[in-house]
């Protein structure tokens, strides 16, 4: 099955040629070219005057800073996401385990308050949370993008048999149930890893998911680029690369790649959110990253179990994931209307 | 016509017959003694031993994989007795036929399925039409940030929220979330569905709205749209008859996508509300290692994906004329 | 026997009893300030004192009438877990040990008074049985006028076809004293009647023998003195031959009791309707109040509490056998003063455990800075806190006989763990930063009780390696006697309330096994002729305090491990049900006496 955010995806990621966000008008580069200017000058002197790009870039910067420097705002704030605070200190926590104060404990000490039974920071436990699910997401989609591109161009340029194996490969992978997979398979790679003995360490736990979101999470972007290397192969400049005998590499990354830039960055800023948010859905359903290392998206699962006496709790992982999300589409629109102008948006 | 749903049914057989495989040898990686699960509090393993010959557990995988793909169309006999086609085994956890399971969470995600893809249908297609009729007026930008903001919700995030607010706390204005068989109590039935139908659409809610937009301002341009309205057709006639047309093909599309994989079962919705259905049932044959219930659900989940596609690209053809079925 | 435990770990959790409830979800109750106190748990009821074997004039029905109790209206049962037997043969789960008692009798049972004593008393059988040849031979005699849900009488004949169906392969679940003692230890009794009774062999008179239809004889190998208490298990009752459909029986199984099966949905729910041929002229313990108990499955702890809280329609006359208020909900109900008169928080039988291995553990100095060390008060508080159970202190439970409040570790005084203590003792033994390997099973729960184990081992200068288990394969992990971790959780229900059923298992060293009870493999030859020599004793009144003695010595001296807490049960029920009291031995709601006002 698929969550709604990997069905928009599914729709954004092109399995069908029709998606709008998928149709890149004929050569961006070539219109580039006329004004001597390079695609990227250009793209960036548009992009500079898009005012919501900008503020969107800003907040996905924001939260790629909180990521890398969470030991520092934690020594900052002068706590960190494991000490329990509330079995430590007593009046914190009343004997049920719930924060005393209301709206989760919040106070001066406390800014997102304290987290209810084991007493811990919400608000470090949210950065270090953050900097582990952006540490996912981001290297699995990496991978992702490199196997989609290597892939896609390497079918769509190739063609012929290499094409039709491989388009029947990504329809098996994309007929598996997506979720469902996740939750049966991660168990089988963990077991592939893990010592029976020694403690699991958390990088090991970390490189499993990645190799799961990795594993189903590049067809889109392979199809998408052997739809677009398909229409360009036939193209003149391609043609007289080819007569001027240049090698399949040279054409590759020479005169595909600079033309396939644009759908690779726009499905790149829209991947990014999807994967924390799929991996933030398998923390919710037990096979994520456990304790004690801190996970955004285990958060949403200790907040539905506290819901019924601290609504508070969940609210500050999930107003931080709307926003993330929402600057990263934005942010994704304004690359894409950058880049090309000429969308209708 | 023929030959494409032909090609393409042969081609969805070997693609289940892969996925099959894949999970059943798959599942032998785990770390796991499904034969546990019946096996007392005293364990021992004489008894472990019998549990495994009582499940078959002590045949060779391939074995095991053959017998559990010809018991779907020929029925076999189990330990537990006669299991009659579709046979999908007897699962390691409750020892009752998978496939009684299977029938009895359906209508579930059905319900789950439908009412949510009536939804979200209806009014993401809904907002999007008015979004482009309106285009660059202020409803215009409201639906799309409204859609920008839905895209980016999440169930675990939202549901919990509507749960915590509107379910029990302050406002108790809606029944707990639940499935009541729509033939006993319709009300009820739908009472209990209302919530989780809701939170689900306005996931996707936000997809359509964009995309219906999208496509209509796209086909207003179009020439044949254009030439239509020159020709002196009113503005309603042109966007109803010329511009939906063109613009039905690509939500046709994706909402078969949607659809068929919501018919495999909606894990995180069906968890967020305690709705039995078949992601529910999904996670458990995980976590209990039930390999028979486990092969039963991805066979189920990726039929409805793969039969999907295919009903998407002959109604495709049909609705675009343009487009032939190679 | 084992309370029903969070869906999927049933398995995992089988030996490892108790938890239950507390282990999903979250945990920690809730909110609200401190008044907790006042509206909090009340003073435990299930105390050892409470337990007492009856006498025939105790196992003569009717059951006493309850005051004001009426007659019809259906009660609502909400269960998190399918039950997935009905067979009382496979049956051994505190829900469903609580849901036979409705449709099926055994010898012996359990009258629970609302004050909470329990005594064990004739069911099927005039009274407790009698023993003879040293213990060795128990006879029962069968009431008059039992009848089973067609009208047909149930007889001796039933009765041994009850027990021999229990040598069948495919009964497997279910608890196998009698037909260990009967026949042979471990599984080696099922070679006495390999196909049980089906193909027409029965065990020979000098193992079980009815000399007439009124009369059961068991003779066991060995005397047991607490027969009474094994025969009230709930395979141990009468199965009409004509009826066992064998494996199917599980879904069909034929009424004894006051109620019948009218429809069993495997996972979804079980309906009981009247049955009109039950006597309660025979029936010490059983009423018939309410028309109909309709269970359904799969209500999650937090939608149960909720809808049992709101009480709106048929959930007014709601319950749960043996689901608990929801941990985060624990303050919404502590808060709420109208649900006063309809809640209760009672111990259970249940004992959680850190244990020891032995086998790599060697320093017994190390092991008592463990004890020390060991965050009671935290490991509790993970678990659901004061509602959910409370700080354990030695190895018995409260609720069995013969227990004494002994604290050797001073765990009342420091709940989180002693750390000074632990810290001395391990520099004593020059130890200090030695490596633990904590094994725990990977739950939401678990998870976290690791968050404050590691840290309050760490304090007292242990390093900590902590190692997750799948939920799946932890039982098999830890039982296994090489197992490579030095701590883990383990928990013991006793199947009754005598302490030869905690000491011998948990702590014989003869009984070391793949799979065996003994988690912490204390070997100790001294320990074990003790055990010998208590169990012996044949007036288990008079063996109780010596097994708590033992315990006690072997807590202080061996640590093989160190116990955590005791479980609790809280329950909450609809306020249009009455007469609900209670279970002690299965610690769960008993519905024998419910009716709807």
């Amino acid at each position: 099955m698929t969550s709604p955010s990997q069905a928009a995806a599914a729709g954004a990621g092109g399995s069908s040629p029709l998606d709008p966000l998928n149709i890149t008008p004929d050569g961006g580069g070539d219109s580039g070219k006329l004004v001597g200017r390079s695609p990227g000058q250009l793209m960036w002197r548009r992009f500079k005057r898009d005012r919501t790009g900008v503020i969107s870039a800003f907040i996905v910067l924001f939260f790629l800073l909180v990521a890398v420097a969470a030991p520092l705002i934690s020594k900052l704030y002068g706590k960190d996401p494991t000490t329990t605070y509330g079995l430590d200190r007593p009046g914190l926590l009343n004997e049920f385990g719930y924060p005393i104060r209301p709206n989760g404990g919040i106070s001066g000490d406390f800014w997102f308050g304290i987290e209810p039974t084991l007493g811990r920071d919400v608000f470090t436990q949210l950065v270090y949370g953050i900097r582990t699910s952006l540490l996912i997401a981001a290297i699995a989609t990496l991978l992702c993008v490199a196997t989609g591109v290597l892939i896609g161009v390497t079918a769509g340029y190739i063609g012929g048999r290499t094409d039709y194996f491989l388009g029947r490969f990504i329809d098996l992978l994309l007929a598996f149930p997506s979720q469902l997979s996740f939750v049966a398979f991660t168990p089988v790679v963990y077991s592939l890893f893990v010592s029976p003995e020694k403690e699991t360490p958390t990088y090991l736990r970390v490189m499993t998911l990645i190799l799961v979101l990795w594993l189903l999470g590049w067809m889109g972007m392979a199809r998408l680029l052997r739809g677009q290397v398909l229409s360009l192969r036939e193209r003149e400049f391609v043609e007289a690369a080819k007569v001027t005998g240049a090698s399949p590499w040279r054409i590759i990354t020479k005169e595909l790649l600079p033309n396939l830039w644009t759908p690779i960055l726009v499905q790149t800023t829209l991947m990014l959110p999807t994967m924390v948010t799929v991996e933030a859905g398998l923390s919710f359903l037990g096979v994520g990253i456990v304790e004690p290392t801190p996970d955004w998206g285990r958060m949403f699962k200790a907040g539905a179990d506290y819901y019924e006496s601290d609504l508070t709790y969940i609210f500050f992982p999930g107003i931080a994931m709307i926003i993330f999300v929402v600057a990263f589409n934005l942010l994704g629109d304004s690359v894409r209307d950058a880049f090309d102008p000429k969308t209708n948006r | 016509m023929l030959r494409f749903l032909a090609r393409r049914s042969l081609g969805a057989l070997v693609i289940i017959l892969l996925i099959s495989a894949i999970t059943f040898f798959l599942f032998f990686a785990l770390p796991s003694e499904p034969a546990l699960m019946s096996c007392g509090k005293n364990c021992t393993p004489d008894a472990l031993a019998v549990i495994n010959k009582n499940l078959g557990l002590d045949q060779p995988v391939p074995v095991q994989y053959w017998h559990y793909m010809t018991g779907i169309f020929a029925g076999r006999d189990l330990t537990v007795g006669h299991c009659p086609a579709p046979c999908f085994g007897y699962s390691f956890s409750n020892q009752q036929p998978v496939w009684g399971t299977i029938v009895d969470r359906y209508p579930t995600t059905l319900s789950l399925a439908l009412g949510g893809a009536f939804v979200f249908l209806i009014v993401g297609v809904g907002f999007g039409m008015i979004a482009a009729a309106r285009r660059g007026t202020v409803v215009d930008k409201l639906f799309s940030s409204l859609s920008l903001i839905g895209n980016s919700l999440q169930i675990y995030f939202v549901g919990v929220i509507a749960l915590g607010l509107f379910v029990s706390g302050g406002l108790r204005i809606l029944d707990e979330p639940g499935y009541h068989p729509f033939t006993e109590n319709p009300g009820k039935w739908f009472m209990g569905m209302l919530l989780p139908w809701l939170v689900l659409s306005i996931i996707f809610v936000a997809n359509y709205t964009r995309m219906t937009r999208s496509q209509m301002i796209e086909q207003l341009g179009e020439e044949h749209v254009r030439t239509a309205r020159a020709k002196g057709l009113s503005r309603r006639a042109v966007f109803f008859r010329y511009a939906w047309r063109g613009a039905l093909a690509p939500i046709v599309t994706i909402f078969g996508i949607d659809l068929g994989s919501l018919f495999g079962g909606a894990m995180i919705t069906e968890f967020t509300f305690n709705l039995h259905g078949l992601g529910r049932l999904a996670v458990s044959s995980v976590t209990e290692t039930d390999l028979p219930t486990l092969m039963a659900v991805m066979l189920v989940g990726c039929t409805a994906i793969v039969v999907a596609n295919i009903i998407v690209d002959a109604a495709y053809a049909f609705i675009d004329p343009r487009v032939r079925l190679a | 026997m084992t309370s029903s435990h969070q869906n999927r770990a049933r398995l995992a959790a089988v030996a490892l009893a108790a938890g239950a409830l507390v282990l999903t979800a979250c945990s920690g109750g809730g909110g609200g300030g401190g008044d907790g106190k006042e509206s909090g748990p009340a003073t435990d009821k299930n105390k050892s004192s409470n337990f007492t074997i009856g006498t025939e004039a105790d196992s003569k029905g009717p059951a006493p009438a309850v005051p004001g109790a009426k007659k019809g209206g259906a009660v609502t049962v909400l269960q998190r877990d399918a039950f997935n037997h009905l067979d009382p043969g496979q049956i051994y789960y505190s829900d469903m040990l609580t849901a036979q008692m409705l449709y099926n009798r055994s010898l012996t049972a359990y009258k629970v008074e609302p004050s909470g004593k329990a005594k064990v008393v004739g069911d099927l059988a005039t009274g407790p049985g009698t023993a003879s040849d040293g213990g060795k031979t128990w006879t029962f005699k069968l009431k008059d006028g039992l009848k089973f849900q067609d009208g047909s009488p149930i007889t001796s004949k039933d009765v041994r076809w009850g027990i021999e169906r229990l040598y069948a392969d495919f009964e497997t679940d279910g608890p196998m004293y009698i037909p260990q003692w009967l026949s042979g230890d471990g599984t080696s009794f099922r070679k006495a009647l390999p196909d049980g009774p089906y193909k027409g062999d029965h065990l020979p008179a000098s193992v079980l023998d009815t000399p007439d239809d009124k009369t059961v004889i068991l003779h066991f190998r060995k005397p047991h003195a607490d027969t009474p208490f094994a025969t009230a298990m709930p395979n141990i009752g009468a199965v009409k031959a004509a009826k066992d459909t064998q494996r199917k029986y599980d879904n069909a199984p034929f009424s004894s009791g006051p109620y019948q099966v009218a429809d069993f949905k495997v996972g979804k729910s079980l309906t009981l309707v009247k049955n009109p041929n039950w006597d309660p002229a025979t029936d010490p313990i059983r009423h018939q109040y309410a028309d109909r108990f309709d269970v359904s499955f799969g209500h999650q702890l937090q939608d149960q509490t909720r809808r049992i809280l709101a009480q709106q329609g048929a959930d007014k006359n709601a319950m749960s056998f043996s689901n608990a208020v929801d941990p985060g909900m624990t303050q919404n109900v502590l808060n709420d003063a109208g649900t006063k008169a309809r809640r209760f928080v009672e111990i259970q039988p249940y004992v959680d455990y850190i244990s020891f291995n032995m086998t790599r553990l060697k320093d017994v100095k190390v092991r008592k800075a463990l004890a020390y060390a060991m965050p009671n008060g935290q490991i509790l508080q993970q678990n659901g806190g004061t509602t959910a159970g409370t700080i354990a202190t030695n190895y018995l439970s409260p609720a069995m006989d013969g227990y004494q409040a002994t604290d050797p570790y001073g765990k009342k005084a420091h709940p989180a763990g002693d750390t000074e203590k632990a810290q001395a003792l391990l520099k004593e033994a020059g130890k200090i930063g030695q490596e633990i390997v904590y094994a725990y099973r990977n739950t939401d729960v678990e998870q976290k009780v690791a968050v404050v184990v590691t840290q309050a081992l760490q304090k007292a200068g242990f390093t900590v390696q902590k190692k997750e288990v799948d939920a799946n394969t932890w039982r098999t992990a830890i039982s296994q006697v090489d197992n490579k971790f030095d701590i883990y959780r383990t928990s013991w229900g006793a199947d009754w309330p005598v302490p030869s059923t905690v000491v011998p298992p948990l702590f014989d060293g003869r009984q070391i096994a793949d799979g065996s009870q003994n988690y912490g493999h204390l070997d100790n030859p001294k320990v074990n002729s003790e055990i010998d020599r208590i169990n012996a004793i044949t007036d288990i009144k008079q063996a109780a305090p010596q097994w708590m003695k033992l315990a006690d010595k072997i807590l202080t001296e061996d640590v093989p491990g160190i116990p955590t807490f005791y479980n609790r049960q809280f329950s909450l029920w609809g306020s249009g049900l009455g007469g609900i009291k209670y279970q002690p031995v299965y610690g769960t709601v008993d519905p024998t006496s419910v009716y709807v006002k």
